[in-house]
């Protein structure tokens, strides 16, 4: 189980400008999609809407069948949605295990101590620091920590903003790499938002390119790779 | 723009006159409250409204005012023409009004109402500190000059009525208000106001503009305290008192919230809040002791129903009743 | 000497009561950036209560537990049905909402309790220990202030820092978005945390009415020494509002006792001007700028 059908979304800002246009596709289980487009396309924004952050004025979002528009943001980890938002959102002034605490309280039954040495297995980096405050993580170990912290809360769906942004390639590689294995071992469900077109479709299923709150394509990642006029007009590469 | 404010400023005088000339020496002295409180709060308004600097002190400022006033007028004899102290008066305040404003343009938000709280808290304990000269918890006493013979006479002639002190009070604090609402008009209207307003808006944006964040502070603030030191003056006079109780932290809170009905920024707001300030504390105790209540608990009234308003006008209409009725008649016109 | 002693002591029983209340300031302003201004008549109001039961017979600790339980209450209704309302919208706004609070709580205690000056009863007694010939300035009731504020606070402290509630109330702080992603539910976390504050509050309340006079207007001037000693630690430090509070209290006695007491509201400023103007931060200013 894990699949998130986004449905003729629309959401424009107070003073009328657009950024979702009846945006619609799938994300199927245990699939990888990126998500991709330039800068203020929306890619942001939309997953703000399926985790309720922003309420769409149309459309529907719905997991595994179940309607998430309406519902509020705080319920959603106890279905099985986990979202690491853009920049992060790696609570600073916690110390690095309160952050994944606050992670595992998230999952319904709560995750127990195993899951966290599991987490402390898969991130050694983080075991060691982790009495320190989070502030002390570089970028890479930040990112691992919100995934890591993401995870404990046994997600269905993990929806990750612009991972790499502000990572070194090295870096970027290890974390995406990462996560294609934990798709693989979990069968997890990712809906991955990237500027980084690149690497993003190198490790996906399906990719989606937004353009300016509209779908414009949506393809097996292998082909939008292989495809140079789009990437061209679109990604950039 | 200045010309219309000029016809405005007549209009109003001649709406003074008449007022004034056909109620009651009750009323005049209401009346004369009104306009000590309406030069105040139109400072305030100025200050918090245009500025986005918000003052919790302002009653403090008018006890400034008010203690100047009553120390050049202890003795009957030798004191200065009446415009002269209130000069003075209003001078003091500005320089107290810049070191407060000195210290005040650096903080904002929070910050700066916790100062200003502070000071209006504080300010009351310096005449009993310095009871000799200040005269302590009782205050000090203001011998009122005798109305000039030539005015007096002047008054009769045009009116037909004796000129009473309270009706005298009354019209100077009216002068005094209608001047004063005439100059903040045309202030925010200048440039120096405009730049008041972009340093509330985007500070960032207000200095790449070239306007010193810090000098636009202080004038507003200066202003400011120059209204509330008039109004101070105004009042000692009208009370004949200048005492550490007329001067407490709720003064000073219920001036802002006054200003806050009215609408921050609106010179019309703080008319129709000095004019809350004034008359609403009558009519609401009257309706109190009706319905059964003390004669103490019916005087709390008033400023219930104002903490009540204020709080629900910051949860529905943000800008205040002028701001609100502004909105209601936009509404009616485009539908 | 003897004097010298006194007004530490004084000082320190004092400055405990300011930390205390100025540790229900942080707290508040932490969780919503709202500084609190009408925590001073909500701990008014709860004293009364207190009263009204004492005067009615009942005994002292029943008033007490009163007083602390309507605390809890009184702060969880201001935010979830008025406070709320205006969290993460203009500053300003929010200042006037605590000032219109100010302003009708302050008429409602007058209305229903009265304006005239009331004693309140002060438990352990206000006498001074006697230390061979001489009384010090500690009284059995000063010691219960210190020791009531001190269980409080290690309270607090077990709570945010010990148990997972308070690890959702601490995140729902520092990040309210990120918190919710996380499942935090916010809105009761804030909830709760004005609750606390104000039951912290109610103490502080309770502590300085002690052995004093209770009227409308007597716990005006600790919001004002509350906020100095808020700011003097930093006001997102609630270890900062504890040392600031001390310090305060000390600070704020020596100038009674040696200047006069008409003049301390004035020193408090001068305090506040001082710390805002040289290191706006507080003593205890976190090294990292806070993510909004």
């Amino acid at each position: 189980m894990g699949y998130i059908d986004i449905s003729m979304v629309s959401y424009s800002l107070p003073d009328g400008r657009p950024l979702l246009d009846e945006v619609s596709f799938r994300v199927g289980e245990g699939s990888t999609t990126a998500l991709i487009g330039a800068n203020g396309a929306g890619k942001t924004t939309l997953l703000r809407t399926i985790s309720g952050l922003v309420k769409a004025q149309a459309g529907t979002v719905t997991l595994d069948g179940r309607a998430l528009t309406g519902m509020s943001t705080e319920d959603l980890p106890g279905l099985g949605l986990a979202h690491v938002p853009e920049g992060r959102g790696v609570l600073a002034e916690l110390t690095v295990e309160e952050n994944l605490r606050l992670g595992a309280l998230g999952a319904r039954p709560r995750s127990n101590t195993a899951a966290l040495t599991r987490v402390y297995e898969l991130f050694p980096v983080l075991a060691e620091r982790k009495n320190k405050l989070a502030h002390v993580l570089s970028g890479g170990e930040r990112q691992m920590l919100v995934i890591g912290r993401a995870l404990l809360s046994r997600p269905k769906v993990l929806l990750l903003d612009e991972p790499s942004l502000g990572l070194a390639p090295k870096i970027v590689v290890q974390i995406f790499e990462l996560l294609r294995d934990l798709v693989r071992d979990d069968g997890l469900t990712v809906l991955l938002v990237e500027q980084n077109a690149r690497s993003a479709l190198s490790i996906a299923d399906h990719g989606v390119v937004l353009n300016l709150g509209k779908v414009v394509v949506r393809d097996d990642a292998a082909t939008l790779a292989g495809d140079d006029a789009l990437r061209h007009a679109y990604l950039g590469f | 723009m200045v010309r219309r404010h000029l016809l405005l400023a007549l209009g109003a005088l001649v709406v003074v006159v008449l007022v004034l000339e056909n109620t009651s020496q009750f009323r005049n002295a209401q009346f004369g409250a009104m306009a000590y409180y309406a030069i105040a709060a139109g400072g305030l308004t100025v200050l918090t409204g245009l500025n986005g600097q918000l003052s919790l002190g302002h009653g403090a400022l008018m006890a400034v005012g008010a203690y100047t006033t009553a120390l050049m007028l202890q003795s009957r004899e030798d004191s200065l023409p009446l415009p002269v102290i209130l000069a003075l008066a209003i001078v003091v305040t500005l320089v107290v009004g810049a070191l407060v404003g000195v210290a005040a343009a650096r903080l904002h938000g929070p910050y700066l109402a916790g100062a200003t709280l502070a000071l209006a808290v504080a300010v009351p304990g310096i005449p009993l500190f310095f009871g000799e000269w200040l005269g302590g918890e009782q205050g000090l006493n203001v011998r009122l000059p005798e109305i000039p013979v030539w005015l007096a006479d002047a008054a009769y002639f045009v009116t037909g009525q004796e000129l009473t002190q309270i009706r005298f009070l009354a019209y100077l604090g009216w002068l005094a208000a209608i001047v004063v609402f005439v100059l903040l008009a045309n202030l925010s209207r200048s440039r120096i106001g405009r730049n008041w307003q972009a340093v509330r808006d985007d500070e960032v944006a207000a200095e790449l503009a070239g306007i010193n964040l810090g000098r636009a502070r202080v004038q507003a603030f200066v202003v400011s305290a120059g209204c509330a030191g008039l109004a101070g003056g105004l009042l000692a006079l009208s009370a004949r008192l200048a005492a550490p109780s007329g001067f407490t932290l709720t003064l000073s809170l219920l001036l802002l919230s006054a200003v806050v009905l009215g609408g921050l920024g609106s010179l019309v707001g703080a008319l129709v809040g000095a004019a809350l300030l004034t008359f609403l504390p009558q009519v609401v105790t009257g309706a109190g002791t009706d319905l059964g209540l003390t004669d103490v608990q019916a005087a709390q009234l008033a400023p219930l129903i104002y903490g009540l308003v204020t709080v629900l006008v910051v949860l529905l209409a943000p800008a205040g009743l002028a701001g609100g009725l502004r909105k209601l008649i936009n509404w009616r016109r485009s539908s | 000497m003897q004097q010298l002693l006194t007004t530490v002591l004084t000082g320190l029983t004092l400055g405990v009561i300011y930390a205390a209340f100025a540790l229900a300031l942080v707290l508040i302003w932490r969780a919503t950036r709202i500084v609190n201004f009408a925590q001073a008549p909500m701990a008014m109001i709860t004293t009364y209560i207190a009263l009204v039961l004492i005067d009615a017979g009942y005994s002292y600790w029943l008033g007490f537990v009163a007083a602390l339980l309507s605390g809890l209450v009184l702060g969880a209704v201001v935010e979830r049905f008025v406070v709320r309302f205006v969290s993460g919208k203009s500053e300003v706004n929010a200042v006037i909402l605590t000032l219109g609070l100010f302003i009708v709580l302050h008429a409602l205690a007058a209305i229903i309790f009265g304006s005239r000056y009331r004693s309140f009863p002060a438990p352990f007694g206000l006498r001074g220990f006697q230390v061979g010939d001489t009384t010090i300035a500690l009284t059995g009731f000063g010691v219960f202030t210190i020791l009531a504020v001190g269980v409080v606070m290690v309270g607090l402290v077990l709570l945010f820092r010990g148990t997972d509630l308070g690890l959702r109330m601490r995140a729902s702080a520092f990040n309210q978005e990120v918190s919710r992603l996380l499942g935090v539910k916010v809105g009761r976390m804030l909830t709760l945390g004005w609750a606390l504050a104000a039951l912290v509050g109610s103490l502080s309340g309770l502590l300085i009415a002690g052995g004093g006079l209770v009227h409308p207007s007597y716990m005006d001037g600790v919001v004002v020494y509350g906020f100095v000693a808020a700011v003097l630690g930093g006001l997102d430090s609630p270890v900062g509002a504890v040392v600031g509070g001390v310090l305060l209290g000390l600070s704020l006695s020596l100038v009674s006792g040696y200047v006069g007491s008409e003049l301390v509201p004035l020193a408090a400023l001068v305090i506040l001007m001082v710390v805002l103007l040289l290191k706006p931060g507080g003593l205890f200013a976190s090294v990292r700028e806070r993510r909004v």
